[in-house]
Formats: C-alpha cells, sequence, structure tokens
C-alpha cells in the first residue's frame, strides 16, 4: 500500500459518518428554525465544529449560538445575575419550543441544563455517554461585531468571536485541500495521548491553524505541524481572536508537550523512511503515531515490535532499522 | 584569458538576430568583462556590469572589441572538446562553417569572440556544453577561451530547493553587540538567510579591534553597526540590515518598543549587564534570545537559549543554579542593578575561535526559528551549549570538556522562585 493510500484509508475512519452528519445537520437546523422565530432573537447560528466542519465522529454535539435583541434585555450585558437570567431564559424558551412533552416546534429535547456559558440539552438520555446534545448559548452582538457571552460562574458577560475561528479555518481549507481532514486526524490523535486529564479539542484546532502548514503532503504536513507545535504549545495556546485568553489553563501541557515531541520525532524517521522507499516501514511509524486505524503494511514479512527492532545477534533474524549510511559526495 | 558575460549582455544575446558586435574591458590578469553589445543593425549599446566592475575600475583597464554569433550546437561540443587540450585550436574554415551568418575575418591580431548555441541540450544531451562560449579567434583559427556566463538569479534563492530560505527571509533577528562575536554571527546570520538584521551597538571600531572583527581596516573609526551594515549589505544583498548605534542598557526604552517586530534576539554583547538587559527585554517581548560569549578567558565557548516558556528560567536563575552547583564563579556584577557592574574585560581569545563560537549563536539562532516553524532537522539537543576552544583541565562540572573542539549540550534549568524576569509582572 502506498502511502496516500493509507492516509485515505485512516481519514476514512476519521471522518464523520455521512447519515450522522445529516442528522447532526437536521437537529441544528431545527434549533435554529426553532429560536429564530421568537421575537427577542436576531440570529441563530450554529458554530463549533460542524460549523467549521472540522468534526470528528460520532457527532454527538452541536453547537447553537442565539444572538438577543438588547433593546428587549436591556439588562444584560453587565456584571451581576443577567449571565445566569439569560441562561435561564434561552432554557425556558428551548423547553417551550423543543420540550418532550408539549413543544410547539418539535419534541427533541428530553432535558435542558444550563451550564457555564450555554444550555445544554440532552436529546438522549442524559445518562447516555454518548447521547446527542445540543448547547445553546446565548449572545449580544456588539457594535464592533463581536459576541458578547454569559459566563455563570464568574457572573458576568465575557467577549467572544466564534465567527472569527470559523473565518479562520475556512480560509485555510481554501488555501489547501488537506487543512480540515489533517485537523480531525489530529483531534483523533489526542485521545490517545498520555496526559492528565483530557485535551479540548479546540485546543488542537488552535494549534493546527498556527503550525500546519498550507501546502505539501500530508505526511510532510503532520511533520511539520508536530515539530512546530511541540516548540510552539510551551507559548501557551490561546484563543485566535485574542478575547479569551488561554483556552485551556488547566490542560497538563508538559504532557501534552511530550506527546507532540515523540510524534515530531517518529513522523521525521517516518518521512525519511519513505524518501527511502521502505514504505513498510514508513507505514508502520505512521501506525506507531497515530494508532491502530492507521493500515498496517500489506504482508508483514518481519516480527513485530518494528520501531526498536529485535537485536540481530539474539534472535538471529535482522533488526527491522538498520542505521543509514550516508552518503560519500564530499561538497567543497 | 576569461571573460565575463553579465547576464544583460546574455540576455540580449540569446534574444538578438544572428550576429553582433561587442566591447570588452580586460585588465592585465587576463580577465574581461563585456561592456557593451551591438545587434547587427544596431547600435552598440552599454551593459550593466555589475560582475568584474570594482576589479576593472581599480587597475588599468584595456578596451578590446569583437563580435558575437549564433551558431550550430555541434560547435560548443568542439569547444568543450578543445577546451581539454592546450594549444588546440578549431580550424577557421570550420568555425567559419558553423555561424549562421556575420564572419568576420581575423586581421593580424585576433580579435574576441562569443558564440551562441541554441537548442544545445535538445541536440546533445549528455555533452553538458554551455550555451555561450568564448573564443579567441585569429589567422590560425579558433582558440577557446574560458567566460563565465552571470546566471539570471543569483543569491539565496539559488539554494531554496535545498535549504527554507522562504521562511528565512520573512524573519528579522535584532542582534545585540557587534563586537567579535557579533560582526561574525552578523555574517553568518546573513549567510544562513535571515531577510532582515537589526544591528545594535554604540561602538566604533578601534585599531585594536582589527585583530578579531570582520570588518576591515578601512572603516576604523566609525560605528561598528554602520560599517558592518554595508559590508553585509555588499556581500549578502538579500538581507536587509539597519543599523542602530544604541546602547542596550542606556537605550533600552528604544529597544523594547523595537523587540515585538523581532522573531529572535542575539545577544553577543560583553558586560554582565547588557546580557541580562538583553534577556530580560526578550522575555518581555515573548520571543526567544541566544546568548554568546566566551568564558574563561577565552577558552570555552558558551551559548545560551533562552526561550520564554514557563519552564525555562532566565539568564539569571540559569547563572544562579550553576553557581550553587559550584560550575560557575558568580559575576560579582550578577547581583548588581542594571546598568551598574563591570563592563569590558579585555578579550583574550583569538579571532576564530570567537567567529567558532559565533557561528554556532548563528546556527543556534536560525534552529530556533526553524524548529517553530516545522523543520525537524533543526532540533538542538538542549538549551546550554558548550564548546572547549581550548582545553582546561580540571574544570568543574558542567565545564569539564576534556579535548579542544569537544561540544556538550545542556537542558534548561526552571525559573527560582521570586525571579524579577521570569514571574510575570
Ligand atoms: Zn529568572
Amino acid at each position: 500500500m502506498r502511502i496516500d493510500e493509507a492516509f485515505d484509508e485512516f481519514q476514512r475512519s476519521v471522518n464523520e459518518d455521512v447519515g450522522q452528519t445529516r442528522l447532526a445537520r437536521e437537529r441544528r437546523d431545527l434549533f435554529k428554525r426553532a429560536l429564530i422565530s421568537e421575537p427577542d432573537v436576531t440570529e441563530a447560528f450554529g458554530s463549533g465544529s460542524l460549523r467549521r466542519s472540522t468534526q470528528l465522529k460520532p457527532i454527538n454535539d452541536v453547537d447553537i449560538i442565539a444572538v438577543y435583541d438588547t433593546t428587549q434585555h436591556p439588562d444584560w450585558g453587565t456584571a451581576g445575575l443577567s449571565a445566569e437570567d439569560a441562561l435561564d431564559h434561552a432554557r425556558g424558551q428551548v423547553n417551550r419550543l423543543l420540550g418532550k412533552t408539549n413543544g410547539s416546534h418539535g419534541n427533541e429535547v428530553r432535558l435542558a441544563l444550563p451550564r457555564n456559558h450555554a444550555v445544554k440539552c440532552f436529546l438522549d438520555d442524559p445518562d447516555d455517554e454518548n447521547g446527542f446534545t445540543v448547547d445553546v448559548m446565548p449572545a449580544l452582538r456588539q457594535a464592533d461585531g463581536t459576541l458578547l457571552i454569559p459566563e455563570k460562574l464568574t457572573q458576568n458577560w465575557v467577549p467572544a468571536d466564534p465567527e472569527h475561528l470559523i473565518d479562520l479555518v475556512a480560509d485555510r481549507q481554501r488555501d489547501w485541500e488537506h487543512f480540515r481532514p489533517l485537523v480531525r486526524v489530529l483531534k483523533q490523535w489526542r485521545h490517545d495521548v498520555a496526559v492528565t486529564g483530557r485535551i479540548k479539542s479546540l485546543v488542537i484546532e488552535v494549534l493546527a491553524l498556527d503550525c500546519m502548514p498550507t501546502s505539501g503532503n500530508r505526511p510532510s504536513a503532520l511533520r511539520a505541524f508536530f515539530t512546530a507545535s511541540a516548540a510552539r504549545v510551551n507559548e501557551r495556546v490561546k484563543d485566535p481572536a485574542e478575547l479569551c485568553g488561554e483556552i485551556q489553563p488547566d490542560l497538563d501541557y508538559d504532557g501534552l508537550q511530550a506527546a507532540l515531541a515523540d510524534a515530531a520525532e517518529l513522523a521525521d524517521r517516518a518521512c525519511a523512511a519513505a524518501a527511502a522507499g521502505e514504505t513498510d516501514q514508513a507505514l508502520r511509524l505512521w501506525q506507531e503515531i497515530l494508532g491502530d486505524s492507521f493500515p498496517a503494511p500489506a504482508a508483514p514479512t518481519k516480527p513485530a515490535n518494528p520501531v526498536t527492532g529485535a537485536p540481530a545477534l539474539i534472535t538471529g533474524t535482522p533488526a527491522l532499522i538498520t542505521p543509514r549510511p550516508i552518503k560519500d559526495a564530499p561538497q567543497g | 584569458m576569461l571573460i565575463l558575460v553579465p547576464h544583460h549582455a546574455a540576455a540580449t544575446i540569446r534574444q538578438a538576430g544572428p550576429w553582433g558586435g561587442m566591447t570588452l574591458r580586460g585588465n592585465h590578469e587576463d580577465l574581461a568583462v563585456i561592456r557593451g553589445v551591438s545587434t547587427r543593425d544596431g547600435a552598440t549599446f552599454p551593459v550593466n556590469t555589475s560582475p568584474g566592475q570594482n576589479l576593472i575600475a581599480a587597475t588599468g583597464d584595456v578596451r578590446a572589441s569583437g563580435y558575437w554569433y549564433r551558431v550550430a550546437p555541434v560547435l560548443h561540443v568542439y569547444w568543450r572538446q578543445v577546451s581539454g587540450r592546450l594549444g588546440t585550436r578549431v580550424p577557421l574554415s570550420v568555425f567559419q562553417e558553423h555561424l549562421t551568418s556575420g564572419y568576420k575575418k581575423p586581421g593580424t591580431t585576433p580579435y574576441l569572440a562569443l558564440t551562441y548555441a541554441p537548442n544545445l541540450t535538445d541536440a546533445f544531451p549528455d555533452h553538458n556544453a554551455p550555451d555561450i562560449v568564448a573564443w579567441r579567434v585569429g589567422r590560425d583559427g579558433a582558440y577557446p577561451l574560458n567566460c563565465l556566463v552571470e546566471p539570471s538569479t543569483t543569491g539565496i534563492s539559488q539554494i531554496q530547493d535545498h535549504w527554507p530560505v522562504r521562511d528565512l527571509q520573512t524573519a528579522h533577528v535584532m542582534l545585540v553587540g557587534a563586537g567579535s562575536i557579533g560582526s561574525a554571527t552578523a555574517h553568518a546570520l546573513a549567510g544562513y538567510g535571515i531577510g532582515h538584521l537589526t544591528l545594535v551597538d554604540p561602538d566604533r571600531l578601534s585599531w585594536h579591534n582589527l585583530v578579531r572583527h570582520t570588518t576591515s581596516r578601512r572603516h576604523v573609526g566609525r560605528s561598528k553597526v554602520t560599517a558592518l551594515a554595508e559590508e553585509l549589505t555588499d556581500l549578502r544583498p538579500d538581507t536587509t540590515v539597519t543599523p542602530l548605534v544604541l546602547d542596550v542598557i542606556d537605550d533600552a526604552d528604544r529597544i523594547r518598543t523595537l523587540l515585538p517586530q523581532s522573531d529572535l534576539v542575539l545577544c553577543t554583547a560583553d558586560g554582565v549587564a547588557a546580557r541580562r538587559v538583553t534577556g530580560h527585554l526578550a522575555r518581555r517581548a515573548g520571543i526567544p534570545a541566544v546568548m554568546a560569549c566566551v568564558l574563561q578567558d577565552g577558552a570555552l565557548g558558551e551559548i545560551l537559549r533562552l526561550r520564554p516558556w514557563p519552564q525555562h528560567g532566565c539568564l539569571t536563575c540559569r547563572r544562579q543554579a550553576l553557581a550553587e552547583h559550584g560550575g560557575i564563579d558568580p559575576e560579582p556584577a550578577l547581583d548588581a542593578g542594571y546598568g551598574t557592574g563591570t563592563r569590558h574585560r579585555p578579550m583574550t581569545a583569538v579571532g576564530p575561535d570567537l567567529h567558532l563560537v559565533a557561528h554556532l549563536a548563528a546556527k543556534t539562532a536560525i534552529a530556533t526559528l526553524l524548529e517553530r516553524l516545522g523543520h525537524p532537522d533543526q532540533r538542538l539537543p538542549g538549551e546550554h551549549g558548550l564548546i572547549s576552544l581550548r582545553r582546561q583541565p580540571d574544570c568543574a562540572p558542567p565545564f569539564d570538556l576534556n579535548r579542544t573542539g569537544e561540544t556538550r549540550w545542556l537542558p534548561a534549568t526552571p525559573p527560582r522562585p521570586g525571579c524579577p524576569t521570569c514571574e510575570t509582572p
């Protein structure tokens, strides 16, 4: 199998299921239609990875932003209880519009709970870990075009610009066809990274915006991404709209940095192997980086443990990686 | 005899008709450069001669004229064959036979000629002969001469298939200190293809600097940065050099406002205070700093990379960590405020040793920039590099390098609690 074929096959395993995406979009649109019918809602649009087309399967959450008319909620937008009020207001609307028992627009929502920034709407059993949820985030449009969103914990409203990220991702995709697919690959990769806690998918998406090249093939782009990120992540990952500061202050940066550095090393070796015509070796290395869903070489003729190789003297089998001799071609 | 063919002349010859005249100026080193070209029915117009200009202006020049001809490709294969044999020539009849038109018969003194063979590589793909070659045409035949044709592109872009030229051409490095290490660092950075270089140093070039500095004697008395900028611009036109006659301590406010435009600051200033100020300002600006110096009277070269990362301590923190382990004698000025303390020590190292450190510092800076841009082949083994220039026995670790030429890379040390540089203001 060629390297690019392996990447194609892996990509298919990472990409979202078409049927699932359609269902997610339908549910998103149902929420949008219902919310925009409200007299105090001026805009309702999707944000999050579904909107940016960087979603990973299974898609079980969708983000909706409902922008409210400030003239109808003059007390919103300032510190105090109005942040919580806005979330409660949105929850009431969702229940009235889409509640299980007597929603006027549908009967999708079993439970709606206000969280810190958004109302989490459960469309399946709330105890089902893979249940489908829709996050409805109330917001106010500011004069400069950015949004103010409620923050229940701090009893305040904070600036946000999710549309900026949507635009950035769309621009990068226009420049280079592999951008969105590789962001999905990296979001998948992060699940197997040995870190304390979890890595927010937005961290990976912003790192990709910062460190992914805008041209080239997928292996060399991933190699560059891992190399650059392993250095760049030490500078902390911040909101690209420069509004909210650090995206995940409690992130295990040491763990992520170590994982990126390891991946950079393996990717460098994978690219060198591919350049030397050692396709199987390259595939094994990519599998080590990206996990078992990455296609293995078609017919492994050598025993396992491909990276270190078996000590030839002890087992009698040749090492899988033999040191590459340097070319004798002096330059003046 | 060597004939230099400026690009402009070569382009004219390649585009114009079957033949024309040319004028040359030569010197007594058997070197000539084309100064003017004419086409068959046109007047001679001057050629912009960037190569050879100074050389010809400086020595007594000789005017010469000659002709250029469009020829059949096989003549260049003959040129290649006879070039390898001393005193061998192509008979005049053969030479003439392969011109498309315009043959000039040589008089008693031979004339110079260039021939241009279009489609040469199509006709003789394996012969590797140039499409423009030179001859001396006399009554006894046409002798091959060497000629150098200026390529259409020169400079750093020539190696862009093998080196990340584009990434570096957009990069901006500030170099603090334009002394012996600094001048060589500037040359090395430009050699790597850095697009923008800002030089900061308040000093003037003096006689005693010449033994270690890269700048030549004729600049004595001028600002080091101005002279260096001039020399670099001449040598490496792909690098834009901005000289600033400033002192990093006295003019810290100016430097502070300039740093955010830089991707990295490289400090080769002597004196602890200047290094500390540079490191502090770089960390505040959120950019990496690379510090280069020699220790122990020039026996040991040291490169410190200070990246503005939470787990990496600043210059002071690293020095104190070394001092606590008995590795280094703390400088008396280490605890002094900015702008105080000792400044200069007489430099005891030899120029090339300092330049070796300079080149390692430039390499460190370039690698730091390139790693951050995703080039895995530019990752360094650590943050603190040591190189033995003159081996000193029985030094405390980590300075216990055993032989001259040995290098060692150490990891970063963490910031120390309460450090005014490392802790966010
Ligand atoms: Zn410090």
